[in-house]
């Protein structure tokens, strides 16, 4: 855990550190760099810091009519206010639908997709680095990824009305666990092939079960990754849009679904999406500064490492 | 830990040669229990791939929606002898998405790719407070996309903060206007995804032998033809992961442009994912959709395997 929680290491296909070749630089090309970075953190910001300050701003000062300011001038956490009890001063309309259940719904449906994944993933990934069973599942399950999930949804709509999976837990966590299981499974092989082969065989000499070995003596040493693997899972599962958006009615909507929802008779309700998009934000930013340090393993599955 | 045990395994890995990788001798109890532990990632596949499959190539030879009052596998009433087929080669509506979402692969992930390497060039030594803006500037990449969305949709409202800080009249609108509406969704893509790009070029460029770098240097090389001749050339296969993995995300977008401008105005920035949306929900027409999405999963699979054997040669 403090391997996860310690941020890049700047380094790149294990063996190479960051350069310890310092160069020497000019003083203006010093200043010139840290220009560009600054631009760089300024570009990034920009989005991120108009909609957090939206989030904070009353209904008048969501648009141009009293001038556009960076910082709200009447900061107020009515936007968040209406969001959770769905009435707040100087709104006539009240929310009939708070944001409980959407969050309820993210956290449930994530959580579990998240869990599905990681079991069937790690499982799997650990049989075919190990066991070298049904070497060829390493590439079919990363098909999975090549496809536009519209393209192959229809079939998938179907099932689910058919089995009852449309607008439940079940149903949206079962299609989470599947389209990130590819990540579980290879973000997990590259963790396995890591695990020295000669630790697991001594164990097995001494007398162990296959199982015992993987249960007592690999898991343990994977764990790190294992944290890694869930928390990065768990990041997509959050972060998906679409899936809900077709699989869920009412009752499960999840949180971005919710939010391309939220609109009254007054129209487009700036501050409150802005209030919940913040929300929505905060988790998979946060978790995903925990996990720095092995992103792009993830996100490549596993053809770099850091 | 992971350091700790790979470390080892580099001391042990030359006595057993080969054989590293996975057991060198498997039991049958150890087949056994790989057998249960593929069991549930088999099951899933099948129950997600195979039958679905199978029932969108059925349901594609019919004129089959969900507003006929036949259960799916009463399809065949309707048979059509593959007319879906025809009707989309013919479609313009369907060439035109697939238009557009080429245009905006073509745009946004060069425009990525070069801010992205640019970025990790920057990045590539230590300096003071490196650590915290390496973190800044990944932040948009872990922003959940529809909230990106819903950020840019704000951004580039006619009274937004974008035109306001450009001097711009509330009438001048981004998003209703088709050829801004397409620059304003490649701009949001690109604001989220060039952090990605800067991830994997970084972790390429920092894979260059440092060695051969210091050689460079030493024997008189400027920044540029370090970077253009040592660096480039040795993160060749970084480079192209890296955009591999862009062209094939981007070929999906969805979340972004269906928040900002839901495939408008018009039909200005509709995708084929959005177009495929679209046929599903307003028009219903599931079995032309479903015709639709089997033509673009053969497309790409080709394509894919094409990719994969040229990788394959390249390695061999």
């Amino acid at each position: 855990m403090v391997a996860l929680l310690r941020p890049d290491e700047g380094s790149i296909v294990k063996t190479h550190k960051t350069r310890s070749v310092t160069i020497k630089r000019s003083f203006r090309s010093l200043a010139v760099k840290y220009a560009l970075l600054l631009l760089a953190c300024a570009v990034v910001m920009y989005p991120l810091f108009w909609m957090i300050t939206m989030a904070f701003k009353p209904f008048d000062e969501w648009t141009t009519g009293s001038g556009l300011t960076w910082l709200p001038q009447n900061a107020t956490l009515g936007n968040f206010e209406y969001l959770f009890y769905g009435q707040t001063e100087g709104l006539v309309v009240t929310l009939d639908r708070t944001i409980g259940g959407p969050l309820w719904a993210s956290l449930v449906t994530s959580t579990c997709g998240t869990i599905i994944a990681v079991v069937a993933g790690t499982l799997s990934s650990y049989a075919v680095v190990r066991f070298n069973i049904l070497p060829s599942l390493a590439l079919s399950v990363l098909q999975l990824r090549l496809f536009p999930p519209l393209a192959v949804m229809i079939p998938v709509m179907v099932m689910w009305a058919f089995i009852g999976g449309v607008d439940t837990w079940w149903g949206l966590s079962l299609i989470y666990g599947i389209v990130t299981l590819p990540f579980a499974f290879w973000l997990m092989k590259t963790f396995f092939d890591e695990v020295p082969i000669e630790i697991e065989e001594a164990a097995r000499v001494a007398g162990s079960s296959y199982w015992r070995v993987f249960y007592r003596i690999t898991l343990p040493i994977v764990k790190p990754g294992l944290a890694t693997c869930v928390l990065f899972v768990f990041i997509l599962n959050w972060s998906d849009y679409l899936l809900a958006l077709l699989l869920t009615q009412k009752e499960w909507v999840t949180l971005p679904v919710y939010m391309n929802t939220l609109n009254t008779a007054l129209g487009e309700m700036y501050g409150m999406k802005a209030a919940l998009g913040f929300i929505a934000a905060i988790p998979p930013i946060f978790l995903g500064l925990l996990i720095q340090k092995h992103l792009v393993r993830g996100l490549t599955f596993g053809a770099l490492k850091q | 830990m992971t350091e700790l045990s790979s470390n080892t395994s580099a001391s042990l890995a030359s006595n057993v040669g080969e054989k590293r990788g996975y057991w060198s001798r498997v039991g049958r109890d150890g087949r056994k229990l790989g057998k249960w532990f593929v069991a549930p990632t088999v099951a899933l596949l099948i129950f997600i791939v195979i039958f679905p499959l199978l029932m969108q190539l059925y349901l594609s030879f019919t004129w089959w929606t969900p507003l006929d009052g036949v259960p799916w596998y009463q399809a065949y009433e309707s048979f059509n002898w593959g007319e879906n087929y025809l009707i989309l080669a013919y479609d313009p509506a369907f060439w035109a998405a697939l238009w557009r979402t080429a245009m905006i692969m073509l745009v946004a992930v060069p425009a990525q790719f070069f801010l992205g390497l640019g970025l990790a060039y920057l990045f590539i030594d230590k300096f003071p407070g490196r650590k915290v803006f390496y973190s800044i500037v990944l932040t948009p990449m872990m922003v959940v996309p529809a909230v990106v969305g819903l950020m840019f949709f704000l951004l580039f409202q006619g009274t937004g903060p974008v035109n306001d800080s450009l001097g711009l009249p509330a009438s001048f609108s981004w998003l209703t206007d088709p050829n801004r509406a397409l620059i304003s969704v490649i701009i949001a893509d690109t604001w989220q995804w060039t952090p990605l790009m800067f991830l994997i070029l970084l972790a390429g460029m920092l894979g260059v032998p440092s060695d051969q770098l210091l050689a460079a240097r030493l024997l008189g090389g400027s920044n540029w033809q370090n970077f253009y001749k040592i660096i480039l050339p040795r993160m060749k296969s970084v480079i192209a992961i890296a955009i591999v993995l862009r062209l094939v995300e981007c070929f999906k977008i969805f979340d972004l442009i269906f928040i900002m401008t839901s495939g408008g105005p018009g039909v200005a920035t509709e995708t084929i994912s959005l177009f495929l949306y679209k046929k599903t929900f307003a028009d219903l027409d599931w079995a032309y959709v479903g015709a639709v999405g089997l033509a673009v999963l053969i497309v790409l699979s080709l394509i894919a395997a094409f990719g994969l054997s040229r990788v394959a040669k390249n390695k061999g």
